[in-house]
């Protein structure tokens, strides 16, 4: 009951996040999650075809649709960055290597396990695998928040409830993931599928309408004098620890 | 394979991030155009705070050698105890500072089209370094009191001398022995 509650709220969410985004004329602007969304949505309704006349084929629709969601998912980490990051080229091209850097060192886990271990591939059961894609999500969507908050980078309403939705999203679905059960719908299970609604209802409530992403106007002047500007803020973080010891020593 | 533990401090770490990205929204709305009025770096005034001499008379022992004078003991209790306060506005007030360089660094330089991670790395480096250095002051300010602390720099840079002078000794006995040791040759 519990399961059909939730299951059917979702659907609803879902379809009503659509409708808000098409009729605001703002799906087309983020695309990739709009598409996200009406890829789960066409998913919750084979799962549900599925589950009711072809029991046997659940598992593997659920685990293959799984797996494209988290390749599309990444699709919208990039559409954060897209968008949000246009006016700062700067921090564009730092993050982006901060992303490739955090998808090489986790290529990099993955091949060293798969060489260490070869039967590790075959061992891993699907929740292991999905786990170890969702960390990588994790990290990278961590150092793209952690990047905005150094730069005081300023979101608009509608991809800040992008980025924490599908944020909760991701850090619930690991912590669900290490401990949800396999044979039984333990408290995990409604954990994991409660936390989806909570992430649809954040969705909509940041999505309801458009909010332009204001971009700041850009200062020619300091874009030429970047090495100037560092080297001016070293002097000054070095002149506050010379003031500390001074205060200090005798 | 990762583990449990380690699944689960990703999954805190993502969600802690999200909570500082969440709050800070709340807190402090976007600055949209703060970037735009920075100036030129050379036009970043330098750091403004107290006078070093007001600095050196916190840490100093005259006025607690001037106080223990008068033998009162309520005196010297009230002395230690409002030095200390006024130690500790101090480093909260540097920490600030440096926080300020920091963030008009920040602001500054995301604009900028020549963004170099290295640098930003390093910048970065010194200010965790520096925020330390303010994080053990405040501490060891808060659980022992200023005038403590300038005795523990007196002993440190006593003993720092010793050194630097058994270094001096060492070295010049060293390379007076291989001076008689290359005429022996």
């Amino acid at each position: 009951m519990l399961s059909q509650s939730i299951w059917w709220g979702g659907l609803a969410l879902e379809v009503l996040l659509l409708l808000r985004g098409l009729q605001g004329k703002f799906a087309r602007r983020y695309y990739v999650f709009y598409g996200y969304i009406s890829f789960v949505l066409s998913q919750d309704i084979l799962l549900f075809f599925a589950y009711q006349w072809r029991l046997q084929f659940y598992r593997d629709i659920y685990w293959s649709a799984e797996f494209i969601g988290v390749v599309l998912g990444c699709g919208i980490i990039f559409e954060v960055f897209r968008t949000e990051l246009s006016a700062y080229p700067g921090v564009a091209r730092m993050a982006r290597n901060v992303l490739v850097l955090v998808f090489a060192l986790a290529a990099a886990k993955g091949l060293a396990n798969a060489w260490n271990d070869p039967r590790w591939w075959v061992e891993a059961n699907t929740f292991e695998i999905e786990r170890a894609l969702r960390i990588v999500q994790a990290v990278s969507i961590a150092a793209l928040v952690g990047l905005f908050l150094s730069y005081s980078i300023s979101f608009g309403r509608n991809v800040r409830g992008i980025l924490l939705g599908y944020g909760l999203f991701i850090g619930m679905r690991i912590v669900c993931l290490s401990f949800v059960s396999i044979q039984t719908h333990n408290f995990w299970f409604y954990a994991y599928s409660g936390c989806y609604l909570l992430v649809l209802c954040l969705w909509l409530i940041h999505l309801w309408s458009f909010s332009a992403v204001q971009q700041p106007q850009t200062s020619v002047r300091l874009e030429e004098d970047y090495q100037t500007l560092a080297a001016a803020t070293r002097r000054r973080l070095q002149g506050a620890r010379g003031y500390l010891v001074k205060a200090v020593r005798p | 394979v990762i583990s449990v533990p380690a699944a689960v401090m990703f999954a805190i770490l993502l969600l802690l991030f999200l909570l500082l990205l969440a709050v800070k929204n709340v807190v402090s709305p976007p600055d949209l155009f703060s970037g735009l009025n920075a100036g030129l770096p050379g036009d970043v005034p330098e750091l403004t705070l107290c006078p070093p001499e007001f600095v050196a008379s916190i840490f100093s022992h005259d006025d607690q050698e001037f106080v223990a004078a008068t033998k009162s003991l309520h005196l010297e209790k009230l002395f230690k105890r409002e030095r200390k306060a006024v130690a500790l506005v101090w480093v909260r007030q540097t920490s600030a500072a440096i926080r300020r360089i920091m963030r008009e660094h920040m602001i500054a330089a995301r604009q900028s089209k020549d963004l170099e991670l290295m640098t930003e790395v390093r910048l970065l480096a010194l200010y965790v370094r520096l925020m330390f250095v303010c994080w053990v002051l405040f501490a060891v300010i808060h659980s022992t009191g200023p005038l403590w602390l300038r005795g523990l720099a007196v002993y440190a840079d006593l003993l720092s001398q010793r050194i630097v002078g058994a270094q001096q000794a060492f070295g010049s006995a060293t390379v007076a022995r291989e001076i008689r040791g290359a005429g022996r040759i």
